[in-house]
Order: C-alpha cells, then sequence, then structure tokens
C-alpha cells in the first residue's frame, strides 16, 4: 500500500461547452489527469442530483458537474436550474458528513480547454484530500 | 381553542351539502396521548368529531390519497369536494399542494381551526407514563392540562408541545374557508439554532451521528407514506427501472434513502413533523428536512407553504442566484 490514493472522479459534463472544453484540452494537447470518468449528458440541467448520490454509493471518490456559464446554455436555462439544485445538495450532503471537497460543480465554456484541466486537478486535490470514500458505498457481495 | 359544538355544528353544515364527498377530520383515539384522523362520508358521524391538543395529526395527508378510479361507461366522475380539518401547520400543507397543483383550489373545503400547540407523545409518556386510555389535553396560558383517566395534571408548555410548536410562526390556518374558533395570537419566532448547533460539528462527527441513526432505519417508509408532500403516484424509492436504491436495509441503502427522502422535500417541506412523530425507531428526520429549510430561506429566500402564488423552488430561478462553490 505505499502507492498514493488515487481518487475516481465521475464528471458530467454538458454537450455543448463543458464536453467541448474537455475536447479542446484534449486536442491542444493540455494535460489533465486521468482519474476522471468523463460522462456526456445534453445539459447541466440533466443531471439528477441523485445522479451525484448514486455515483458516491457506487465507487466515486468525488464528483464534477460542468456545464455552460449562467446565460450561455444552449437550453438558455437549463443551467440556472442546475445551479439550484446543485447549490441545495452540496448543502445537504455536507450536513450527512459527506467531505464539501467531493461535489463539485464549475461553468467550462467550449473555449476554456486550460480551464477545465484546471477543473479537474482541483476536484482530485480535494478528493485526495478527503481520502477515500467509504461512508455509503455499495458493499459488493460476491456470493 | 375552538368550542366542539361549534366545530360539529360546522362540520355538519358542511358535510350535509350536495357538493361535499368526504370530510377528513379527528376523532378521539383508542389509547394514548394522540388523537385518531377520520375521514366521515355522512352527518350521522359527526359527533365523533373534536379538537384539542392531541389533535397532532396533518389531515392534509389524506387529501391527496383518494384513488381515482376510470369510470364506466355512462357514468360521471365523482367531482364532489373534500372538506379537510387544518391547523396551522397543517394549512401550509394544502397551500403547498395547491402551489404543486396537486388538485385544485375548487376541490377542497377548507375548515382552519387556530391551535396553541399539539402536545407530543413521546414527551408526554416521559412525564406521566403510557396511558392505556384515550387522553384529553388543553392549553391555557403556558399551561397544558392533560386528563389521563380522569385524572388532570399539568405541565409546562415547553415540557410537553411538539418541537414545532415551539418555533410556531403559523398558528392561524393560511388558507380557509371557514375559520373556525378566534385567530390566536402568534407566540413563537424560528431561529434556527437547533440546525446552527448541529452545524459546528465536524464532518467526521456529523457522519458519526448520522452512521448511528441511518443504521437503525428498518426502512418501513412510514415517513414517506405520513408526508402530505409525498403523493407520487410512483415514488423514486419503490420502482426499479431504474433503480435508485436497492431494498435491503444496510448502512449504504439507508443512507442513500434518506438523502432522497430529503432532497425531494427541498424547498416543499412545510415542518409538520409527522415523518419524525411516526418514525418507529426514533431517527431525528427532522434534522435533514430543517437544514434544508434553513438554506432555502438563506440561499433563495423563499419558503414553501406560505403564499399560494408563488412558484415551486426548484422550478424558477433568478439570475442571480448564489454560486459560491461553484468553479
Amino acid at each position: 500500500m505505499s502507492e498514493e490514493f488515487e481518487p475516481n472522479i465521475v464528471a458530467f459534463l454538458c454537450n455543448w461547452c463543458s464536453y467541448a472544453g474537455a475536447d479542446l484540452a484534449g486536442t491542444s494537447r493540455t494535460h489533465y489527469l486521468p482519474n476522471v470518468k468523463i460522462i456526456r449528458v445534453m445539459c447541466s440541467g440533466r443531471v439528477n442530483p441523485l445522479f451525484l448520490v448514486n455515483a458516491l454509493q457506487q465507487g466515486a471518490d468525488g464528483v464534477l458537474i460542468s456545464g455552460c456559464h449562467p446565460g450561455d446554455c444552449h437550453y438558455l436555462e437549463g443551467n440556472y436550474y442546475a445551479r439550484r439544485r446543485f447549490m441545495l445538495m452540496h448543502k445537504l450532503l455536507e450536513h450527512v458528513g459527506v467531505d464539501p471537497g467531493r461535489v463539485n460543480m464549475s461553468w467550462v465554456s467550449a473555449s476554456e480547454g486550460a480551464k477545465f484541466a484546471d477543473v479537474v486537478q482541483e476536484s482530485v486535490d480535494k478528493a485526495k484530500a478527503a481520502g477515500p470514500m467509504d461512508q455509503f458505498r455499495r458493499r459488493q457481495i460476491n456470493w | 381553542m375552538v368550542d366542539v359544538n361549534e366545530l360539529q355544528e360546522k362540520a355538519r353544515e358542511v358535510l350535509a351539502g350536495d357538493d361535499v364527498r368526504r370530510l377528513i377530520g379527528w376523532k378521539r383515539g383508542t389509547y394514548g396521548y394522540e388523537a385518531a384522523p377520520t375521514v366521515l362520508k355522512d352527518v350521522s358521524e359527526v359527533d365523533q368529531l373534536i379538537f384539542d391538543a392531541t389533535c397532532v395529526q396533518n389531515p392534509a395527508s389524506f387529501i391527496t390519497l383518494e384513488e381515482k378510479r376510470p369510470v364506466p361507461r355512462g357514468q360521471e366522475p365523482d367531482t364532489r369536494k373534500i372538506a379537510v380539518m387544518v391547523k396551522g401547520c397543517d394549512s401550509r400543507a394544502v397551500v403547498q399542494q395547491l402551489v404543486e397543483k396537486a388538485y385544485d383550489r375548487d376541490d377542497v373545503i377548507v375548515l382552519g381551526i387556530p391551535c396553541r400547540g399539539v402536545i407530543d407523545r413521546r414527551k408526554a409518556e416521559k412525564l406521566f407514563g403510557e396511558s392505556t386510555e384515550p387522553v384529553v389535553a388543553s392549553t391555557n396560558g403556558d399551561k397544558v392540562t392533560v386528563e389521563v383517566g380522569g385524572e388532570k395534571k399539568e405541565a409546562d408548555r415547553k415540557d410537553i408541545l411538539m418541537d414545532k410548536c415551539m418555533r410556531c410562526r403559523y398558528p392561524n390556518p393560511l388558507v380557509s374557508d371557514f375559520l373556525l374558533g378566534e385567530e390566536v395570537e402568534k407566540w413563537a419566532d424560528d431561529e434556527f439554532g437547533d440546525v446552527d448547533e448541529f452545524e459546528k460539528m465536524i464532518p467526521e462527527d456529523k457522519w458519526k451521528f448520522w452512521d448511528e441513526q441511518f443504521s437503525k432505519c428498518i426502512r418501513c417508509y412510514s415517513c414517506r407514506n405520513v408526508c402530505p408532500m409525498c403523493y407520487c403516484v410512483e415514488c423514486v424509492v419503490t420502482k426499479t427501472r431504474p433503480q435508485w436504491t436497492r431494498r435491503s436495509t444496510d448502512i449504504s441503502e439507508n443512507t442513500v434513502y434518506h438523502i432522497q427522502r430529503a432532497w425531494h422535500l427541498a424547498g416543499r417541506c412545510i415542518e409538520c413533523m409527522e415523518c419524525q412523530r411516526v418514525c418507529p425507531v426514533d431517527i431525528p428526520i427532522m434534522t435533514l428536512n430543517r437544514k434544508l429549510t434553513r438554506d432555502v430561506k438563506e440561499m433563495f429566500d423563499f419558503e414553501p407553504g406560505v403564499d399560494v402564488e408563488s412558484e415551486p423552488l426548484l422550478a424558477c430561478y433568478r439570475p442571480n442566484d448564489p454560486e459560491e462553490y461553484i468553479m
């Protein structure tokens, strides 16, 4: 166990901005950490906050939601709804005792490849500081 | 406190009308410190109705329970109204259900009853022991008189009333067609001191607390079933496609169940405390709900169940909503 703990981050990126931003980071050869596992959704407003809980339950050490900047949403207002939901879910998980660093949200536009790399770095750092997620991870039973 | 004769008189008058199908109210329980909710269909049953400090249940939970069966060909659906008796806190549930368009305002007749607080069974049993007979209780000033088996006992209001009553800001019904009894004066305010106290804990201690509490949960879903706001036809915890939470009662699934329950009440919980009252294993469920209520008030300046004209919290937004955690 001499190896350093490498957290798993599940990222929900919106199709129009953040996914394109991550793509830009890739095509412009910006290095970003491989801990992040990306799930593409059509809008950050598509992300049910229960996705976060489910991800944490099934083995993620941290989660990241990323969408267009406020006002830039492809669907005009999806990220505003996402913001309200995220703020409340963040507070709720913090209240239950989940380290607040595990739950992150960011605004990344399609032209912000470098910002995406930074956001991933910051999420990984926070999750590393919080350590492995073992509070309510689902126990796998091998019958 | 409303006079029982006046209450029954009004109920008789309402139920006798052609446009009323049922009346939901309270009757004397069979034993213990709690009355029993009752659904009346006929004027002859009106005599059992009561209202006193033992009427803790929230009748608004029952309005949405009516099953809407398909009507046979040639028959008209029953469009008569449902009459419901509400205390101040229960009326907030009615308001919130109206905001969410669970039913139309014309579908219900609300009989509002100003309330001076209701007693907490757990506190009362600690003070006076369990009772095998139905208890009569009334509030007068700062005292609560409890009549157990013909014997009168008195207790301080803060020792025996529900926690919600000691921070009640709406003792008078916010929505009512008929107001029974005189309006009472507001006696308390809500500072959310209990939430602040809990917030002081470090994350490890919070989790230790919830680990212990959630481990007790037997997943009877009483808290969901009794909640006036939980009226979805298909609930997220019972559906299997997708299966959000498994049915096993381990700490992982229990935690997720409670997070889901609290989350689905974010900006909707009207703090009637029914969930905590019915919990068979004494989980402090309201601690989660109160935290969200506080945050909703702080961040979005919103209070559920107060204004019929308001929009549901998570179905609207403001461009300048707070976003301090967003990178």
